[in-house]
């Protein structure tokens, strides 16, 4: 057991990053906010207008909005990954990460969410997307992926909002405790009445383990469901049984270096040092060029099942890929995802920050990438040669999906002021 | 009052409160209420067909003209008509648009000393002409009238104006004059008229430029009779141009030639004919004497074909018991225009004549039609102020003169010119005075496209504007000019007319059916040797068109550009280049390589007095020396005026190509122009290796096997039919209220046809035409992955689409593997009056929401809702969609294929019926039948 002082210094220093907001915060508030709204009159623009304010046509139906969407899902993976699965394996660098990881992945299905949306031609019908009885008797179909995803998606979303809350129980308790007047009520008032006794504590690990539990197999099946948008399609580049590992693998890889990207600065500006050791970025790392492998390798087999396949439609769709209008984008996917991971075999490159900060930002990059090369250029060439056609993305699927970051920085934002951003108790017990 | 009571009040007073409150004043006024006596005759949801006649081109097609709540909302092929039997082409269908057209002259309109034009009422307009008409006459000035082709009453009515106002009658303007084959059947045979071609019984058709499938006399007609050699494999179809044509592309063999070396084919062929034994009998020694000699080698180089070709061509001709040739078009549009004209009349003399290939007896009607000389004439007269009033009516002579006939300049001698039109064009720019024109729908008529039809017009469409018909209009002017008229209006003026021409079967015939045929006697045609030894002696054939050369093409879309405001016509795209909006230039794809130049980059086209410069489109099988310049695309579409025949030549030859390294966005609709081995169309039975004829057999589906009880709607498309002449799509848009986008959307890959013709070309430039729409699968792509049903099989094997319910993901577009959905990107308004142009059986779709085929629904239902009341089943040919209907060469045929004894049926298990990627399994509904 820790002495008092120590404790003592972990819950300064971690609330330390709750005290007022610098100047610097609240421009960053402010510059997301702005970028959020910008997001916003976009989309009403669109609204109003109808679709065609976007760069998507015929043939190529969906477009940014739905690699945002793919996107977003991905980096809301690793939340559940680093926070559940790790907390399974009792990975103890998941201290670390675990309420930065287990907040974005949140904020990045709020944010993934909305794109779904958005991206609807009659967004005040969505409704008719969930199975509501109703008197003329209609329902949704539930041969249709696009179902799955409702259930998929509001699935993932209601246990990461438990399971983030469950463990943020203890420590609202904390800042209630340290807080005086009415921001000290609030927070005694989400805290459930936790008072640390040890009978709450020992319901409190049960549920914590049997949350972990519940939510570690949705890592797989969520992306996977999201996968089988594409794969469960007959298009030439979606249609292919790989889809849901290499999926759930590249949204792992996205995540983590999601993590990194946020975890660094945060890590810098907290002064969270003594908390977030390099060693635990190390591991981190270690995840994200493993998963980095495995994506590589799914690049390599079906570029090599089009090959052996003997099948016009999947050979043109991937040369198209690799050669065609859009080469530019899969080779620097191909770079980020594949390539620029390898150097992380050295040890003190995966220690450098600097070095890893640009890396994840990279990575961020050629997965958004690898997103829209997949649903953009097998839309561009499938089967009718008569019917092909390239995508530009317009002005405003770039405005909405700029807005869609400003949204979740502005999130994370508030995030970092409003809550513990490390898990007190777990320091406290490490 | 007890609890129950109160509750009941209570209901009632609410009920009746919010019912009272419903809709607006302005919401009512909107509805037709089935409460109301029908009002002349209107009885809403119910709809009347009338005959009537296609003025959009001097073919003159018959029509039946649907009707809903008083207005023409649909124009179809009258079955019975001589010229189109039953179907019509894409500029007959858009010809709505121009009845509805939003700039439509309303009312007359003169030209102030600003150029400004100001709205004017008719009586002041007749004040001015008649003045001015006295005037002139007074001060020695001749007037003139100058009209485009003209038949039936109408120009008696014309010839009887002019005579009593003393009023010059010029010859009539056409673009497309033929003067150059008229020239010489009136110098070989004394007929100075254009027969009727028998194409629909010959056994070898040998075409030179004429493009019978686009703009050659009547193209409905010769596109239906061409088809029955398409069908039947021991009759024979070449056809010989310069540039690549739809007629060309169609053709069961197009041979290339150099432009201008026409005359010495035909010098060869007939040289070596008239040695044949069947002809040699024919042929005069006199004329054998003059024919001017040529060898195989010589011709051979001077057309650019191969010696075995011509010598095959010869063959052929021997062999055939019936052989055709019909030269025209581009092939008169050049400076060896009237040999060819004349050699090639010699030959028909030779040839086709025997055999009845050239009906005289059914001319079509073009001897009142002038040519260029005829302009210059007036262009002469105008220069020299001899011309007062000049009334130009339904032409655009402006436009087509060649700028080396100054008709502009000339034009504004004219002391007064009255332009007679229903849209502005360039011709009406330069007039003094615009009367609008009542739409053929509009007015009463008659026409007579050939001899012995006579076609009926009627007003079906109350006069939206107060444009009159051209009959009103000449009938008011004689009042005002004389005090009395012939009739008191044009409908008693025609009835008159009628009377003495028809008994009163004919008479009852004609305005029942809308049209009347009158055979005429069959003349016997006579050469006339000394005027054919006198032209043969002064033959003279000039040397070929220096290469490159560019073809100035009509357009199958616009005619000679007549129907360029169509925005319609637009829409659809060119069937060869997929080009929707825009001017281009078409050139070979070594040429385009040669040139570094991609598709839409400008090209500068120079010869000696001209250059122009244009977007570039590369057509596969054009040949490398040869420019396709499409007639829209040029602001003067004639490159000057042959001095002998007075026929717009048609080239510009010696060109220099230059790039000038702009590039312009051109609405390219193809994806690509080769089917990337993808067996869309598959090659034919014989030619196929064994592997690829392996079927597939029956494949394990997942899902329930659809069942169909009385109905599954099916249809088969026949590929050796189809020329891709677009007659479906533009039908279809027009069924279907299918909106028009423009060119913004075009670009951006959003047209919204439902159905589209997709031309593909092989490696020799050989296209083939597939018509795609949607293919009603049984196991649709679409249907599974909407989330809400919105795509949904009904149980007639219709893929449907459930407007209402639609959410707009697009994911059902995305995985359908014909793209054949349409997504609804913006709220599509039509301008008034174009929004009264829509089908009220259907609703209009709106933003958001997808679209596509829906193998015209509403007439199913109308069909099956007939059907219920006689307690039967829809029987075969009850009911077609609106592509098939118009179709002119029948290649598309609707049914229910639970029928065994319906033609769909037959059809659909015949040998060559395929469905396109069969292999996905999605088995279409849409069964097509490969070309031989």
């Amino acid at each position: 057991m820790q002495n008092t002082s120590s404790t003592e210094q972990i819950e300064q220093d971690v609330l330390a990053a709750m005290s007022w907001p610098s100047r610097c915060y609240l421009a960053g508030i402010f510059l997301a906010g702005l970028v959020f709204l910008g997001g916003m009159a976009l989309w009403g623009r669109q609204i109003a207008l109808g679709m065609g304010v976007a760069g998507i046509s015929h043939p190529v139906g969906w477009g940014v909005y739905i690699t945002d969407f793919v996107f977003w899902v991905g980096i809301a993976h690793s939340g559940t990954l680093i926070s559940a699965v790790l907390y399974i394996f009792r990975a103890h660098f998941r201290t670390s990460f675990n309420r930065a990881a287990e907040a974005m992945t949140i904020f990045a299905l709020m944010v993934a969410g909305l794109f779904p949306l958005i991206h609807l031609g009659r967004v005040w019908l969505a409704y008719f997307l969930f199975p509501y009885p109703n008197q003329r008797q209609l329902w949704v179909n539930f041969r249709s992926p696009l179902v799955w995803d409702v259930f998929a998606v509001s699935t993932y979303m209601l246990v990461s909002l438990v399971f983030f809350y469950i463990g943020l129980m203890p420590d609202l308790a904390i800042v209630a405790r340290r807080r005086p007047g009415v921001v000290g009520k609030i927070y005694r008032l989400l805290s459930l009445g936790w008072i640390g006794n040890s009978q709450q504590w020992r319901h409190y690990a049960k549920l914590y383990f049997f949350l972990a539990a519940f939510a570690t197999p949705l890592v797989a099946s969520v992306h996977s469901i999201v996968s089988w948008d594409f794969a469960v399609s007959i298009v030439p580049g979606w249609h292919t049984t790989i889809f849901a590992p290499y999926f759930v693998a590249g949204a792992i890889l996205s995540g983590t270096a999601m993590v990194i990207t946020l975890v660094i600065p945060m890590r810098r500006l907290l002064r969270l040092e003594t908390y977030i050791p390099i060693a635990h970025i190390e591991s981190i790392a270690k995840i994200l060029l493993l998963t980095s492998l495995i994506v590589s390798f799914a690049y390599i087999v079906e570029q090599g099942l089009a090959f052996y396949s003997g099948n016009l439609f999947e050979m043109e769709q991937f040369r198209f890929r690799a050669l065609g209008d859009y080469r530019v984008l899969f080779w620097i996917m191909v770079s980020c995802n594949s390539l620029l991971p390898l150097t992380l075999f050295i040890g003190r490159i995966r220690r450098n920050l600097p070095f890893l900060f640009i890396l994840s930002l990279l990575v961020n990059v050629g997965m958004w990438l690898e997103r829209f090369v997949i649903v953009v250029t097998s839309l561009a060439r499938d089967f009718d040669p008569y019917a092909w056609g390239n995508y530009t993305p317009s002005l405003t699927e770039l405005g909405i999906t700029a807005g869609s970051f400003g949204l979740f920085f502005l999130l994370f934002l508030l995030f970092i002021k409003i809550l513990p951003v490390l898990s007190i108790t777990e320091l406290k017990e490490r | 009052m007890d609890r129950r009571q109160f509750l009941q009040m209570l209901g009632l007073v609410s009920g009746a409160a919010a019912l009272s409150s419903c809709g607006s004043e302005k919401g009512q006024k909107e509805l037709v209420s089935l409460l109301v006596p029908a009002e002349d005759g209107i009885i809403p949801g119910t709809e009347t067909w009338q005959p009537s006649t296609c003025c959009e081109c001097p073919a003159h097609c018959g029509l039946l003209t649907r009707i809903r709540e008083n207005r023409p909302v649909k124009l179809e092929g009258n079955p019975g008509h001589p010229v189109n039997r039953g179907s019509l082409c894409l500029r007959g269908q858009a010809s709505l648009w121009r009845l509805y057209h939003p700039q439509r002259l309303q009312t007359p309109l003169k030209r102030q000393a600003d150029g400004r034009l100001q709205a004017i009422s008719w009586a002041q307009a007749f004040t001015e002409i008649s003045e001015a008409l006295q005037h002139n006459r007074q001060q020695g000035r001749k007037n003139a009238w100058l009209a485009g082709r003209t038949s039936g009453t109408l120009g008696t009515l014309i010839e009887e104006f002019c005579d009593t106002l003393d009023i010059e009658r010029l010859a009539e303007f056409e673009p497309f004059s033929h003067a150059a084959l008229r020239q010489s059947y009136g110098l070989l045979f004394d007929q100075t008229d254009l027969p009727r071609y028998r194409v629909d019984q010959t056994d070898l058709l040998i075409t030179i430029g004429a493009d019978l499938l686009e703009t050659f006399l009547s193209p409905v007609d010769y596109t239906n009779q061409a088809s029955t050699l398409a069908a039947d494999k021991k009759r024979h179809w070449t056809h010989l141009e310069p540039h690549y044509s739809l007629t060309g592309a169609n053709a069961d063999r197009r041979l290339v030639l150099t432009p201008g070396s026409e005359g010495a084919l035909l010098l060869w062929l007939l040289q070596a004919l008239v040695t044949q034994g069947r002809y040699r009998g024919r042929w005069p020694q006199a004329l054998q004497n003059v024919l001017p000699t040529s060898d195989l080698a010589a011709t051979a180089s001077a057309t650019g074909l191969q010696p075995e070709q011509l010598q095959e061509l010869v063959t052929h001709f021997v062999q055939a018991k019936k052989p055709l040739l019909i030269v025209g078009g581009v092939a008169t549009g050049h400076r060896n225009g009237q040999s060819v004209a004349l050699l090639g009349a010699l030959l028909q003399w030779l040839t086709a004549l025997p055999w009845g290939g050239l009906d005289f007896s059914a001319t079509e009607n073009y001897s009142r039609v002038g040519s260029l000389l005829d302009l210059k004439e007036l262009s002469q007269k105008l220069a020299s102020d001899r011309v007062g009033v000049l009334f130009v009516s339904r032409c655009n002579p402006v436009r087509h003169s060649p700028t080396a006939l100054s008709l502009n300049a000339a034009l504004s001698k004219a002391h007064l010119k009255v332009g007679l039109t229903d849209l502005t064009d360039e011709t009406t720019d330069q007039m003094d005075l615009i009367l609008p024109l009542a739409h053929a729908l509009e007015t009463w008529g008659d026409t007579e496209p050939r001899q012995g039809v006579i076609g009926l017009l009627q007003p079906i469409a109350s006069p939206q504007h107060q444009a009159h018909s051209e009959g009103d209009l000449l009938l008011k002017l004689l009042r005002q000019a004389t005090g009395k008229s012939p009739a008191v209006d044009w409908e008693t003026y025609l009835q008159n007319n009628w009377q003495k021409r028809f008994n009163r079967n004919q008479l009852s015939q004609l305005m029942k059916e809308g049209y009347l045929i009158e055979p005429g006697p069959k003349p016997s045609i006579r050469l006339n040797p000394s005027r054919a030894t006198k032209a043969l002696k002064n033959l003279q054939l000039r040397a070929p068109l220096a290469l490159p050369a560019a073809v100035i093409a009509p357009s199958i879309r616009s005619f000679d550009g007549r129907s360029r405001s169509l925005e319609l016509l637009s829409e659809i795209p060119d069937p060869l280049t997929t080009i929707s909006y825009g001017n281009w230039v078409a050139v070979a794809p070594q040429t385009a390589h040669r040139l570094r130049m991609r598709d839409g980059g400008e090209l500068q086209i120079k010869s000696a007095d001209w250059q122009s410069t244009q977007p570039i489109r590369s057509q596969p099988g054009l040949a490398i020396e040869i420019l396709t310049l499409p007639m829209d695309s040029l602001p003067t579409p004639a490159a000057g005026i042959d001095p002998l025949t007075g026929e717009a030549l048609r080239y510009y030859e010696a060109l220099q190509l230059n790039s000038t390294g702009k590039l312009h966005r051109l609405p390219i609709l193809a994806g690509s122009p080769s089917q990337q081995g993808r067996g869309l169309i598959p090659k034919p039975i014989h030619r196929q290796k064994k592997h690829e004829q392996d079927n597939h057999g029956p494949r394990a589906s997942f899902y329930p096997e659809p069942q169909y009880e009385n109905y599954r709607w099916a249809m088969a498309i026949d590929l050796q039919r189809c020329v891709g002449c677009s007659a479906c799509v533009a039908s279809c848009y027009i069924e279907n209220n299918v909106p028009v986008v423009g060119a913004s959307d075009h670009l951006a890959g959003r047209e919204m046809s439902w159905l589209r013709i997709e031309p593909f070309y092989d490696e020799q430039g050989r296209v083939d035409f597939l018509p795609m729409l949607c293919q009603h699968c049984n196991y649709a792509p679409c249907e599974a992955v909407c989330p809400v049903y919105a795509a949904y099989h009904n149980p007639e094997g219709l893929n449907v689409q459930v407007y209402n319910r639609c959410v707009g993901t697009r994911y059902c577009s995305n995985n359908c593997p014909y793209k054949v959905r349409r997504f609804n990107w913006w709220q599509h308004k039509s301008t008034p009056p174009l929004d009264q142009l829509r089908n009220p059986d259907l609703p209009l779709r709106t933003k958001g929401m997808m679209e596509k085929c829906t193998f015209c629904l509403q007439r199913i239902r109308i069909a099956k809702d007939r059907a219920k009341d006689e307690k039967r089943l829809v029987q075969d040919g009850e009911v077609t969609t609106a592509c098939a209907q118009s179709c002119p060469t029948g290649a598309i045929v609707f049914g229910n294929l639970l029928d065994k004894e319906s033609q769909i049926y037959h059809l659909t298990h015949s040998q060559r019926a395929y469905r396109v990627f069969a292999e996905l399994g999605t088995e279409p509904g849409v069964h097509y039948l490969r070309p031989e």
